[in-house]
């Protein structure tokens, strides 16, 4: 079990000691459904952490910002920084590490395990909601949640809203960590990949229909991009800022400037924008499918980067996240990689 | 001008007016978007806030301004691309999102206007609905000078009265839009009137959240733009795009050209929307970007909408439609924001 | 009579083994279709996968990229990296419903010509009933 007053007393102990310069948590937001990150950085503040299923953000992505802020910094804090992980979250930061793009020293891990269950999905409540606003929520021991709204009070079984991904989830506790709170019990889906039959069932044109259909709504506001803790580039293929632009800058200059992908919202370029994304990040997204819940048009992208993640396991033996020294999927080989398709 | 018109005949109405291409909002899936009607039997007015505003269809993501092309003797050759014709009528607009389009009506009003907007916002007639019950749990229209029932904006305001809509035409082009078909409609008694008055003092009660004091706010942040209040609120913000995208009142753009061929040079200039809060929207070309990080950007969302707006055009850059709120995926609320503003030192 | 949908077909040819099999099919005066616009890269290892869906988007209604036989890279390891690479980049195409038949992968050494022109009419052959690539292509 996960204790929220003994996570509390770790937390004020190192934030005393001075042992990280400050600690990434959870907090309550002003929706009753989310929690919000929270930034400590005094110990008397430790109150305000907060430990349920709507701690659903992914935390390691503020570890990027950590890290720019320090680039700028003439006399750096090198102590480290504090921060919660759940199981797919402390594999975000083994491949921060296996890129080397943080070092240990960087980094407190305080890992908390999921245990049996996961965190909610806002959306599917909504549904149940049917358009009321949730007041106040509550977890009762029986794993249920309950919610007040204006006109009524229910009661729904958490697995019911679990997130997709924790239905799928195959390591509920964080592989990586200085301090851990809960169990470390292996969950084994018997398919870990169910989720993605429903597109693969369908016929081609069908695939097509669908991906033009949910793809079109895009409208490449890229906060799939920000959310991901492995979008770190500092300049992004879809950015194309790397020409200075002036006034003696000529039409031919322009002309041949590479630029792959256009800013219009076209299916051309959201599809160019979404296959590319998905081809950087094989072998390195660990699920934590928070490009899809932050996508305010509710395009599945999961299942794009899902794809890949069971063509590196099924073909390649290859899963992302699990050790920090294992090499990149797509800058290392086996002898026995399949080539059945080349001629 | 008031009429009652019945849920009944209310097809009718749209059905006769087929000169003009009509939007209303329709359930994609879980979300509501403004779309073109495709069965006006199947109209649906009872609709939560739309994940975008109707902006998207006086001021679309992707508008062309010109083609270039280079004639055999290597001359350049520019074709201006206007709108096309495009007469439309946009049902079950909200009051907060019709003000928002008098907000971006200003801008863009200014001298030189732009033709590509008026040459859609001059053909575009808004139909609004009064928001009974609010369309989003995080509405606060009434603080920033707007109202579920307000009119600005609008040229018929729609209101729900069970089994028949209250319609009250404000504007020639509203007025237009009844004649097209006079005889479904019928003049409003004074029951009728007093009926009209109990849903829209109903509607303000239900307003939930409210931002208290906003007019001492303008000058607060004039003094707060030094402050390390910025650096701690904006921790949380991931830069995504989200909370700008989605405002009816954004209208920050970029100019892009598209090219479909090197040699000969060919393409297209186009417009797009931007955002603030990416990185290299202030980004110079010597290199420097004199908004570098989150803190900057949050404060220049805030300010621009409530300082500097409300200098240069006397009115708050924000009309409580709640989409911020609703969609920021880090929980980074507007409506905390600016009480918090209020009682910073 | 209406006129043949000829496709266009994008080749990314390794500079090392596979252009050089191109040449030599020139060289040799073999006859093959005129379908294909090649592009000479260093290594397949440095075909990346905006490489392919740019040209998708500009129009290409086939793409193939072709490297040295495993064993034979010039840079020892490029066509590894490439045979995983490209693999990953063969699976996304397919899931989202673009016809599989429109992307290949060849090994051609600078000796094997004759496969070359086989490998260049074997698609063409193979692209002509599917008709021109709209689903990616770039509106006018």
């Amino acid at each position: 079990m996960v204790n929220l007053e003994e996570i509390k007393k770790e937390a004020k102990k190192i934030l005393e000691e001075g042992k990280v310069k400050y600690i990434i948590g959870y907090a309550k937001s002003s929706k009753a459904l989310m929690a919000a990150p929270a930034f400590v950085k005094k110990p008397e503040d430790i109150d305000k952490l907060i430990w349920d299923p709507t701690c659903f953000q992914n935390l390691v992505k503020f570890l990027l910002d950590e890290k720019r802020k320090k680039a700028r910094e003439k006399e750096p804090d090198t102590r480290p920084v504090g921060i919660f992980v759940k199981g797919c979250d402390s594999r975000a930061i083994n491949v921060l590490l296996q890129e080397k793009f943080i070092t240990r020293e960087d980094v407190y891990i305080m890992g908390l395990s999921c245990e049996d269950l996961g965190v909610l999905d806002e959306k599917k409540i909504f549904k149940k909601l049917k358009g009321e606003k949730p007041e106040k929520i509550e977890f009762d021991q029986r794993k249920n949640i309950v919610i007040s709204t204006k006109e009524k009070t229910i009661k729904i079984p958490l697995k019911e809203i679990l997130a997709e991904r924790c239905l799928e989830c195959t390591s509920s506790f964080p592989v990586i960590s200085d301090v851990f709170w809960g169990d470390r019990n292996n969950r084994s889906p018997k398919e870990p990949f169910k989720s993605l039959e429903q597109i693969e069932s369908l016929s081609q044109e069908e695939k097509w229909d669908f991906w033009q259909q949910q793809l079109s709504k895009c409208i490449r506001c890229y906060a799939c991009r920000s959310v991901c803790p492995m979008c770190y580039c500092d300049e992004c293929v879809v950015d194309s800022i790397n020409l200075a632009i002036t006034a003696d800058t000529t039409a031919e200059e322009k002309a041949q400037k590479i630029k792959w992908i256009e800013k219009s919202p076209e299916s051309s370029e959201n599809f160019g924008y979404h296959l590319v994304r998905a081809m950087h990040l094989a072998g390195r997204c660990i699920d934590c499918s928070e490009c899809e819940r932050v996508c305010p048009v509710d395009i599945p992208i999961r299942f794009l980067n899902k794809k890949l993640e069971k063509v590196a396991k099924e073909l390649f033996d290859y899963k992302a996240g699990l050790d920090p020294e294992q090499p990149s999927l797509v800058s290392s080989f086996k002898d026995e990689d399949p080539e059945d398709f080349i001629r | 001008m008031e009429k009652i018109l019945t849920k009944k005949s209310f097809p009718a109405w749209v059905k006769k007016l087929q000169s003009y291409t009509v939007y209303s909002p329709e359930k994609q899936e879980n979300l509501w978007s403004y779309e073109v009607i495709q069965n006006p039997d199947k109209l649906n007015l009872e609709h939560l806030n739309t994940v975008l505003a109707p902006k998207k269809i006086t001021y679309p993501q992707r508008e062309i301004f010109l083609q270039f092309n280079t004639s055999k003797e290597g001359k350049p050759q520019i074709k201006e691309v206007l709108p096309e014709e495009h007469p439309a009528v946009i049902f079950g607009v909200r009051p907060c999102d019709a003000k928002a389009i008098t907000l971006t009506d200003k801008v863009f009003g200014e001298e030189p206007k732009d033709p590509y907007y008026w040459s859609r916002r001059n053909q575009t007639i808004l139909v609004g609905l009064t928001c009974n019950p609010p369309p989003s749990p995080n509405c606060f229209c009434l603080s920033v000078g707007g109202s579920p029932h307000s009119k600005e904006g609008l040229d018929i305001l729609m209101t729900d009265m069970g089994d028949k809509y209250h319609i009250d035409s404000l504007t020639k082009k509203g007025e237009k839009l009844i004649k097209a078909a006079e005889n479904l409609f019928k003049p409003a008694s004074s029951k009728d009137k007093k009926e009209l008055e109990k849903i829209q003092r109903e509607s303000e009660k239900k307003i939930k959240r409210e931002v208290k004091d906003i007019k001492n706010i303008p000058d607060k942040l004039k003094d707060m733009f030094e402050s390390p209040f910025w650096d701690e609120e904006a921790m949380s913000c991931i830069r995504c795009g989200i909370c700008t995208y989605l405002c009816p009142t954004c209208f920050c753009f970029d100019i892009t050209d598209e090219l479909t061929s090197t040699l000969p040079l060919k393409g297209k200039r186009v417009r797009t929307w931007d955002t603030c809060q990416f990185p290299d929207f202030t980004m110079h070309s010597s290199g420097h970007n004199p908004r570098p990080d989150k803190a900057s950007r949050l404060r220049q969302r805030m300010l621009h909408k409530f300082q500097y707006h409300v200098e240069n055009y006397q009115d708050y850059l924000c009309t409580g439609c709640g989409r911020c709120i609703s969609l920021c995926p880090m929980g980074i609320d507007i409506i905390e924001i600016l009480n918090k503003v209020r009682e910073h030192e | 009579m209406a006129e043949e949908f000829e496709p266009k077909i994008i080749a990314f040819l390794c500079k090392w083994c596979s252009s050089a099999g191109s040449d030599l099919a020139g060289v040799s005066r073999m006859k093959y279709p005129p379908n294909v616009v090649p592009i000479t890269v260093m290594c397949s290892g440095s075909v990346s996968p905006l490489y392919i869906f740019n040209a998708f988007q500009k129009g290409a209604d086939g793409v193939l990229v072709s490297g040295c036989h495993p064993g034979d890279c010039h840079y020892i390891q490029g066509n590894f990296y490439a045979r995983r690479r490209i693999a990953l980049v063969k699976e996304l195409i397919e899931y989202i419903g673009l016809e599989p038949q429109r992307f290949k992968m060849s090994w051609v050494s600078a000796a094997e010509g004759k496969k070359y022109t086989q490998i260049i009419q074997d698609f063409v052959q193979e692209l002509k009933p599917l008709g021109p690539q709209k689903k990616l292509r770039r509106e006018k």
